[in-house]
């Protein structure tokens, strides 16, 4: 590894490469208490041209290469396995390198996050529409892109944040060097449009969990942000996951652009106001699932005629209106204000408790079943869950649905997961819950994708599971390997994701 | 001693960080955030994600897990830091009707503390520097760290007659002020007399032990504390007041902790006695001049995160006659830290300099002409960058401590 090292830091110089220990378990973590992978090199690219050389040194060497953007991956996504490999840290190229207010297209380095994107943009009244992940203060846009990233805000009305998506500049695994969508034309002076020049080849990047290539500059389309908005916050009926969906369906057959539509269930509700985490529930007579919108306008007479026909839908349902002001519970306000806050309902409620979330896409139609499901799996896993509580002394708490957020098409992003502990609990690591806790991760992410979701968040864990269960047809599977092997012929990217190391069957 | 002692007792805090990053990247206007973590901005493209929280917390993680020890080379990334603070500020990001309820559960400055504690009791640190000015610090003929003599820190108050040598009203005037900008303390004395106020002081006042305690020694600091006590006790101090954010903050919050009672006297901050006789029509400033003067106030991190003393300044300021006071855009809570804390100013002056320009430039932003601020570290400090900067920066501001803006003023 030394060679390797010294080879690596010719490419970056020796400011922007590291293989001191300390430095390589900085990066061996993602956002779960379980997984982790020490780097053995940690390379900080500045643009496209140097890792295009790292990466041909990789395949040389035959070490695999993991991109790491905000490193907020719930599943492993930018850490290395195995304890080997070259961790490919993306946030160096974190500028704005283009606004063509013009044509209403921004070009980015793929390191910057949604937040500090975001507030550039807002200097030109501008935004992104989807704001890109819940995490997208940390989270960057090329990590947005890897994996169809929603949660932020704007999501209902924008989808996921790929469908902005104009054009990719992408190093491919051997080194080389391409551009897509418009910019596939090398006559083209400015990124304008994903599609036309043959096929979507933009599309094979999207959502690929960072196998394919390593996304290096991203150009996106952006909005003039409306100047007007309201938003309401609703208390559900008690079969509060069957009103929200209902709700959110007819949301969607009336054509009403939503910018945000959320559904935080009871639980949530319950456990967030005992426990001090939504004091501007704590009042609230009636405890029950939370439904909340927000949307955008141009003009008060568009808003008011929107508002008119939103609240007719909300409350033909028999929900309750809460009042205007956040303090009188009107989460949506908050959420509208606070965009990259709205995650992972139950973060902390005990010290040292962290959640296994997964967010996946399911339609609309399908969710009182879902939550139903997970529900019944919960009481399955019950005495798993409690040797961790014993161990522990904290409460294992399912968060089974929360929060479920409207996407594109008539789809919702529903959050599963637990809250656990780490193996670490007062001087003593008990590896007993590092083993629960993935038995019971793999085994709620099995449920659910026989339940027919989509996980766009792959990382490391879900990707395998897909093909380990079969889920994937042996054709589909074989296709993905076709192309890792033509793009990645040495399996250098991402080595192990979807498992797709083997021959073909 | 057991190893790691410190840092297994905030074994939750460490945790109970999830690995957000947002103590890395948040740019959040909503919250007036605008990036996190000052080393890691001033460093550049050259820092690591060790170079911040989340990073140092994830080898924390693994050291607490006995994967990898403590080490010399893990206390020269650690002790880049200057315990600023915000860290904690933006993974606070709540407010009275949302909590992110790790916000109870972490505190950043506690577990670098305890990390800094288990270096020193490793032997891996103090590092050179810091060595060097704990050793001036215990030497009985100095006893502050900048390797004076004794009588000199008190030859500033030489001509004051309304100093006295006992009284309830005691001043601790810490080493850098005394030492080093002694011009603001005989102002200081100047709007006492025109109040018509006296003071008590010691000449055998020691350093407080901050910068000991900031690194993690606090076996260095026993005698320093059980003397400071028991010298105020005996002068029959029931208010001591420090014109010094460092001072404040170690006689405020840590001597309690360390000798686990409260303290027999009560301790202020300059900036709160000066706004108490400013509130007591004790302070009689001129008349305004004939155009505004637009000012900037830097919130000390030992001040403001550290202790929550925000208002006192700003009320201060805002009495004073034909002052606007114009904010940053990262003030109170997110106010960006003048790079001085933390020991990083004597161990890593560069990289405490790289930090300090930024913040000059922040103020340079308000248009404001002078740059005020309550702490002789962020003077010193934000005048060391004012100083290497290019002269059209010093033409457009002046560094100056609010006590000698207030004597300007009478």
């Amino acid at each position: 590894m030394t060679e390797v090292f010294q080879k690596l830091k010719k490419i970056v110089t020796e400011k922007y490469i590291s293989d001191s220990i300390y430095v390589r378990h900085a990066y061996s973590r993602n956002v779960n208490p379980v997984l982790q992978g020490v780097p053995d090199i940690v390379i900080r690219p500045k643009d496209a041209q140097e890792i295009s050389e790292i990466l041909k040194i990789a395949n040389e060497e035959n070490i695999p290469i993991v991109p790491r953007g905000g490193g907020c991956c719930e599943w492993g996504g930018s850490i290395v396995e195995n304890d080997t490999g070259i961790i490919l840290d993306m946030k160096r190229m974190n500028n704005v390198i283009n606004l063509d207010q013009d044509n209403l297209v921004v070009t980015v380095g793929a390191g910057i996050a949604w937040g500090a994107l975001n507030n550039y943009l807002s200097q030109f009244g501008l935004y992104t529409g989807c704001l890109g992940p819940g995490s997208g203060l940390t989270a960057s846009v090329g990590g947005g892109i890897s994996h169809h990233s929603v949660g932020a805000g704007g999501c209902a009305k924008y989808g996921a944040c790929t469908n902005q998506l104009v054009s990719l500049e992408v190093v491919l695994p051997t080194g080389d060097i391409i551009e897509t969508g418009s910019q596939a034309n090398k006559f083209s002076k400015v990124p304008f449009n994903r599609f036309g020049n043959g096929p979507d080849l933009a599309g094979l990047f999207c959502g690929d969990n960072g196998i394919y290539g390593v996304k290096t500059q991203v150009s996106l389309k952006v909005f003039p942000r409306p100047p007007i908005a309201a938003y309401k916050t609703f208390v559900l009926p008690r079969k509060d996951t069957e009103a929200a969906s209902q709700i959110m369906m007819e949301i969607r057959r009336k054509g009403i652009d939503v910018f945000d539509t959320i559904f935080i269930p009871q639980l949530v509700v319950v456990l967030g106001a005992q426990e001090g985490m939504f004091p501007l529930w704590k009042q609230l007579k009636r405890k029950r699932g939370i439904l909340f919108y927000s949307i955008e306008a141009n003009s008060e007479i568009e808003l008011n005629e929107r508002v008119k026909q939103l609240d007719e839908i909300f409350l033909s349902k028999k929900t309750e209106e809460l009042g205007p002001e956040i303090s009188d519970g009107n989460f949506a306000k908050w959420q509208y204000e606070n965009p990259w806050h709205l995650y992972h309902n139950l973060w902390g409620i005990q010290p040292a408790c962290e959640p296994f979330t997964a967010e996946c896409f399911t339609p609309l139609n399908t969710l009182p079943e879902l939550v139903a499901d997970t529900m019944a799996w919960e009481n399955e896993c019950k005495e798993d869950m409690q040797k961790i509580g014993e161990l522990t002394g904290n409460r294992i708490v399912m968060s089974s649905a929360g929060p479920v957020a409207l996407i594109d098409g008539n789809n919702v992003e529903y959050t599963v997961g637990f809250n656990t502990s780490h193996s670490y609990h007062e001087g003593t690591t008990h590896e007993i819950i590092d083993e629960l806790n993935l038995k019971l991760w793999k085994s709620l992410l099995i449920r659910t994708y026989k339940q027919g979701v989509q996980y766009y968040m792959c990382g490391s864990v879900p990707s395998k599971l897909m093909v380990e269960i079969g889920a994937y047809s042996q054709e589909y599977n074989n296709l993905l390997k076709s192309i890792k092997k033509t793009l990645d012929p040495n399996f250098i990217l991402s080595r192990g994701k979807f498992n797709l190391t083997g021959e073909m069957e | 001693m057991p190893e790691l002692e410190n840092l297994k007792k905030v074994w939750d805090n460490v945790f109970s960080c999830m690995g957000c990053g947002e103590c890395g990247f948040a740019v959040n206007p909503n919250a007036e955030i605008y990036l996190t973590c000052p080393v890691k901005e001033a460093l550049g493209d050259a820092a690591f994600e060790i170079h911040f929280s989340r990073g140092r917390m994830s080898v924390l993680k693994s050291i607490l897990k006995g994967a990898i020890p403590l080490s010399k080379e893990l206390a020269e990334f650690v002790y880049q830091c200057t315990e600023c603070g915000n860290c904690t500020e933006t993974c606070h990001q709540c407010d009275e009707n949302v909590v992110l309820k790790i916000s109870e559960w972490i505190d950043h400055n506690n577990v670098w503390n305890a990390l800094r504690k288990d270096l020193v009791q490793a032997g891996h640190a103090p590092l050179e520097k810091h060595a060097t000015l704990i050793e001036l610090m215990n030497n009985p003929e100095m006893k502050n760290p900048y390797g004076e003599e004794k009588s000199k820190k008190y030859a500033w108050a030489d001509g004051f007659s309304n100093i006295k040598e006992k009284g309830e009203f005691a001043i601790f005037g810490g080493c850098t002020m005394p030492l080093r900008q002694a011009e603001t303390l005989k102002n200081m004395m100047k709007i006492f007399q025109a109040a018509g106020k006296d003071i008590a002081m010691s000449k055998d006042e020691w350093c407080c032990g901050s910068i000991a305690m900031r690194i993690g020694d606090y076996k260095a600091v026993e005698e320093e504390v059980k003397h400071n006590i028991e010298l105020y006790k005996s002068m029959g101090a029931k208010t001591v007041f420090s014109p010094c954010a460092g001072c404040y903050r170690t006689l405020k919050k840590d001597y309690p902790e360390i000798i686990g009672e409260e303290l027999p006297f009560e301790v202020k901050h300059i900036t709160e006695v000066l706004a108490e006789m400013i509130k007591n029509n004790e302070i009689a400033f001129k008349e305004a001049e004939a155009e505004t003067l637009k000012v900037t106030y830097h919130d000390p991190c030992h001040l403001g995160r550290h202790m929550d003393l925000y208002e006192e300044p700003r009320e201060i300021i805002s009495k004073i006659p034909g002052i606007e006071l114009v904010e940053m855009k990262r003030n109170r809570k997110n106010a960006w830290c003048c790079g001085a804390g933390g020991g990083v100013k004597s161990q890593f002056p560069e990289l405490s300099l790289d930090i300090s320009k930024e913040r000059v430039r922040e103020a340079i932003e308000t248009g404001a002409r002078v740059f005020l601020t309550s702490c002789p570290f962020c003077v010193g400090n934000l005048r060391d960058a004012v100083n290497q900067m290019s002269s059209e920066v010093q033409d457009k501001i002046e560094v100056v401590d609010i006590i000698d803006f207030i004597a300007l003023k009478i």
